[in-house]
């Protein structure tokens, strides 16, 4: 009995994976009705769930299944046309199947679903066809019944085929091409061995037979074993099934026993951390070797469990092409799908995270962007619309991008609507830019629509789309051109157990804020960079836009623990918006395994979860989109930020960016101005006064330690030091780091332009943080006249 | 006749007991992380074995000063429906066995916020246990009197 609950489920599981592979054939199949590969693949499919039912005495699952079927063979055999009506009732009769599926799931049994209405349906639509349809369909059942036994056996290998072929970049309507490499890979061993001259019939049948009484050998192997045929056979049959070695080499996991593996990683990564942090003050070049390699591993082992996790978001877009179908012929549009990236790899928790807010703007996609017939044909477009998906890896983050081609969003209409609603004020309205007025679709209750319709809207919002996608730790984002289509993107986490953190401290108490959201960090001095005040607002000029501030101890209802000088600001992107976060200090970035908090703190909203640092404390996640809301001015110094507001240049060239390492910190170094890298031994380093100096090609080169140009404690001594070269009119200084890592390119708009007068900023690379150097202020502490001397030079010439 | 073990502790010289099926384990732990804005019955966030615990701070459900939590607090860590959860009291007692047809309703003296806190009581010598409850004793979301 246990043995038999086993098969069931593993028919369950089979099953639903089957039907999501049906719907999406299905929506091919009505674009391309004359595909038999296609129809063949799904005959074959519903034949082998009626099968299996049959086997398990799900008789109405069978006898649903058997309308279905024949229904699908008349279209195979050409008997009768595919056209949308029959290919929507054979959707129903999938969607009777799935009801069917889920009572067996839930309860053991089929309970009273009622499938008598579908099919009733299936057979009106054979009838219609052709009033004396009863006697092919009637003719089925004993074909089914014969085969029933093989059914049960393929069902396996059919499921497992479809898997490689799921990873394949496809459009949904490309989907025929590696459907029709599957009737090989589909056949048993048996037939393509007979076929092969191989193995002859009769002894096929006899091994059959004995597989049926319980030999568990595979079929090759008991002919081979009886000599009835020859390795070279089955060797070449096994090929002939194609996929069949990719499917005998995955096995099936259970998501408990993955999930417990991913904790235990989180374990070790935590350990890891500690241990490094031991290391580091260890002193021991033995534990300090172990470590580090401890470290490899770990990293390796953490990439590998999180691999085993990851599933193509095809698996999320297979549901889709259906949902669009049915949705445009609701519509009385026509809507094509065309999906890029589906072999696009995701954490299956977020898969299913992500399922509802992308099902949501496909449909509003449908609904709401992409025009009727008519109004397509006024505005010249073709009368199909398309839907795009896309999806694709983007610096440890996965992007999903859905695009139509429709009217797109009226920036106006939105602003005008925001105002309506008392959102925003007039003024300050008039002033948002087009990017921070589309946010405001993202707001409760919005719609642009003018008139609501029955298919979007249904519960669910944008509002609702943009907490769920923020719940999981992404971000989304809309972009509109008037007339040709928008796209909606949502950026999400590869995995959400562990995140590039960057922990703060404020008060005493260390945060992590996730590294995605943070964009620079800005070291307020208080003479140079400085906290101003608008309205009483703390505000900070970075590059000439004024940044809104909030201070993190304020905000936290904690008393203040710092000034205006000597403290941070942690720049961040949340909520539509840029934000500068006032905080003590900043410490470092590291990986963090993100735990959830206890559901007692999930209304204060200020906290996206905890982890636990290096040293074994509880710290807590801030939640990016909270702060930001919090960072909102008053309308009154909004007026009064915009009025002192100049014009700001948008910037976007790309610089080449030296990466380094000196202390801990990541230093970034410009290198369009860097003449060479070179490498000096340690013992030819030598002193002139209070000045290191380095002999180079025939002349001295003054060094300047970055380690004591930015106050971090210098690494060990190696046998030779790393140097950054400069060479300007005759004169060369070196910049002396720890190590180089990389060279990386960065767009200028993304970081902070360094002000003559010394700014360092920072920008992320590579999920980092890493500063960036004031070259100009570096090279003067090395040689004070390096950029004034050629000038006095040439006077005193 | 049916017996229950209880597990004892004091908070402001008050023996109190929850029966051991509740309590996980018991352990003195020094190392909290505040939760600013978090209610005032919240007395932090620790590490338990890679696990984050939120502490429950028992002085402030009575309606006691806080635990200055500068220092070790020893935890009484309970089984908790989805998540295991600490209980901050002052000391630890011993685990004592109780016969069920010694209890007895709160006394009617018993006032303030233990009122909604305790079950009911039960003499151990000469002293007097108040058997605690344990969801509303751990129930952060409560309006406290403090």
């Amino acid at each position: 009995m246990e043995d038999f609950g086993e098969i069931v489920q593993e028919f369950l599981v089979e099953s639903h994976e089957n039907l999501d592979q049906l719907d999406s054939d299905l929506v091919t199949l009505e674009r391309d009705p004359q595909s038999r590969e296609l129809l063949s693949s799904i005959f074959r499919t519903i034949h082998t769930i009626k099968g299996t039912s049959g086997f398990l005495a799900f008789g109405r699952l069978e006898t649903l299944a058997h309308a279905g079927e024949s229904l699908l063979s008349r279209l195979r055999d050409g008997v009768q046309p595919v056209t949308q009506e029959t290919i929507s009732t054979l959707l129903a009769m999938l969607d009777g199947v799935r009801a069917l599926l889920a009572t067996i799931e839930e309860t053991g049994a089929e309970g009273d679903v009622p499938v008598e209405e579908i099919i009733a349906r299936v057979n009106r639509q054979i009838a219609a066809a052709k009033p004396a349809a009863a006697k092919p369909a009637a003719a089925k059942p004993s074909a089914g019944k014969a085969s029933r036994g093989k059914a049960v056996k393929t069902s396996r290998k059919a499921v497992k085929t479809t898997a490689p072929a799921e990873t394949a970049p496809a459009e949904a309507s490309a989907a025929a091409p590696h459907d029709a490499a599957e009737p090989d890979a589909r056949r048993p061993i048996g037939e393509l061995l007979v076929e092969g001259g191989g193995a002859v019939d009769t002894d096929v049948n006899w091994a059959l037979q004995k597989q049926n009484a319980g030999d568990e050998r595979p079929l090759g192997s008991i002919l081979l074993d009886e000599g009835k045929t020859n390795t070279g056979a089955v060797n070449e049959a096994l090929a002939a099934q194609g996929r069949r070695a990719v499917a005998d080499s995955s096995i099936r996991v259970d998501v408990d026993l993955l999930d417990a593996l991913m904790n235990l990683v989180g374990e070790l990564v935590l350990v890891r951390n500690q241990l490094v942090r031991a290391a580091d003050e260890a002193d021991d070049p033995v534990i300090v070797r172990t470590t580090q390699r401890l470290n490899l591993i770990t990293s390796e082992l953490q990439e590998g469990i999180m691999k085993t996790r990851m599933q193509p978001i095809e698996q999320l877009w297979m549901k889709l092409p259906r949902v669009v179908r049915d949705l445009s012929n609701a519509c009385g549009k026509q809507v094509k799908v065309r999906m890029v990236g589906a072999e696009t790899e995701l954490d299956r928790s977020l898969l299913e995270a992500v399922k509802d807010p992308l099902t949501h703007l496909v449909r509003n996609a449908v609904d709401h962007g992409i025009e009727d017939l008519s109004q397509r044909a006024a505005a010249g477009k073709p009368a199909e619309g398309v839907l795009t998906l896309r999806a694709y890896h983007e610096s440890g983050h996965v992007t999903v991008e859905v695009t139509d081609d429709g009217s797109g969003i009226n920036v106006e209409k939105v602003r005008a609507k925001a105002v309506e609603r008392g959102v925003v004020g007039a003024d300050e309205a008039a002033r948002m830019e087009p990017r921070e007025v589309m946010m405001q679709v993202f707001q409760p209750g919005f719609s642009t629509a003018d008139q609501v319709t029955n298919v979007s809207g249904r519960g669910v919002g944008m509002d609702v789309v943009k907490t769920n996608i923020e719940r999981i730790g992404g971000a989304i984002d809309v972009e509109s051109t008037l007339g040709e289509g928008t796209t909606w993107r949502l950026t999400i986490p590869l995995t959400l157990a562990i995140i590039q953190a960057l922990t703060i401290e404020s008060g005493g108490e260390r945060y992590v804020v996730p590294q995605v959201a943070v964009h620079e960090l800005v070291y307020i001095d208080g003479a140079q960079t400085r906290i101003e005040y608008v309205s009483g607002a703390p505000v900070y000029r970075l590059r000439g836009k004024l940044l809104p501030l909030v201070r993190l101890d304020t905000a936290l209802g904690r008393p203040t623990s710092s000034g205006d000088e000597g403290v941070y600001i942690v720049v961040l992107q949340g909520d539509g918006r840029r934000f500068g976060v006032v905080v003590d200090r900043v410490l470092n970035t590291e990986e963090v395994v993100v735990k959830a908090l206890t559901a007692r703190f999930k209304e204060l909203g200020v906290y996206a979860g905890a982890t636990i640092l290096g040293d074994g404390k509880v710290a807590l996640i801030l939640d990016v989109a909270s702060l930001a809301r919090r960072s909102r001015l008053s309308p009154a110094s909004e007026r009064a930020v915009e009025a002192e507001e100049p014009a700001t240049p948008v910037g976007g060239a790309v610089d080449r960016l030296l990466i380094t390492t000196v202390g801990a910190r990541r230093v970034a170094i410009p290198l369009d101005t860097v003449t060479r890298l070179e490498e000096f031994a340690a013992d030819k380093l030598e002193w002139v006064g209070n000045r290191e100096v380095v002999q180079y090609r025939g002349r001295i080169l003054p060094l300047v330690r970055l380690s004591a140009l930015l106050g971090v404690g210098m690494a060990e001594q190696g046998e030779a030091v790393s140097a950054v070269v400069y060479t300007q009119a005759g004169r060369s200084v070196a910049l002396v780091v720890d190590t180089i890592v990389d060279i990386v390119e960065s767009s200028a708009d993304e970081r902070g332009e360094l002000d003559d007068d010394g700014l360092i900023g920072s920008t992320v690379v590579a999920q980092r943080v890493t500063e960036l150097l004031d070259v100009r202020r570096a090279i003067l502490a090395a040689d004070p006249h390096f950029y004034t001397e050629s000038d006095s030079a040439l006077v005193e010439a | 006749m049916a017996t229950r073990q209880y597990a004892t502790f004091e908070v402001e010289g008050a023996l109190f007991g929850i029966g051991v099926e509740h309590v996980q384990e018991v352990l003195s732990f020094s190392e909290y992380t505040t939760v600013p804005l978090a209610p005032a019955t919240i007395g932090g966030l620790f590490n338990l074995r890679g696990q984050v615990i939120a502490a429950v701070d028992l002085r402030v459900r009575l309606g006691l000063p806080r635990h200055a939590m500068d220092g070790p607090v020893m935890n009484v860590i309970l089984r908790g429906d989805e998540e295991p959860v600490s209980l901050l009291v002052d000391r630890i007692g011993e685990v004592i066995e109780l016969d069920a047809d010694q209890f007895e309703p709160p006394p009617d003296t018993l006032a303030g916020p233990a009122r909604e806190l305790v079950l009911g009581t039960f003499k151990v010598g000469d002293r007097l246990m108040l058997a605690l409850d344990v969801d509303a004793a751990v129930d952060t979301n409560a309006p406290t009197a403090a």
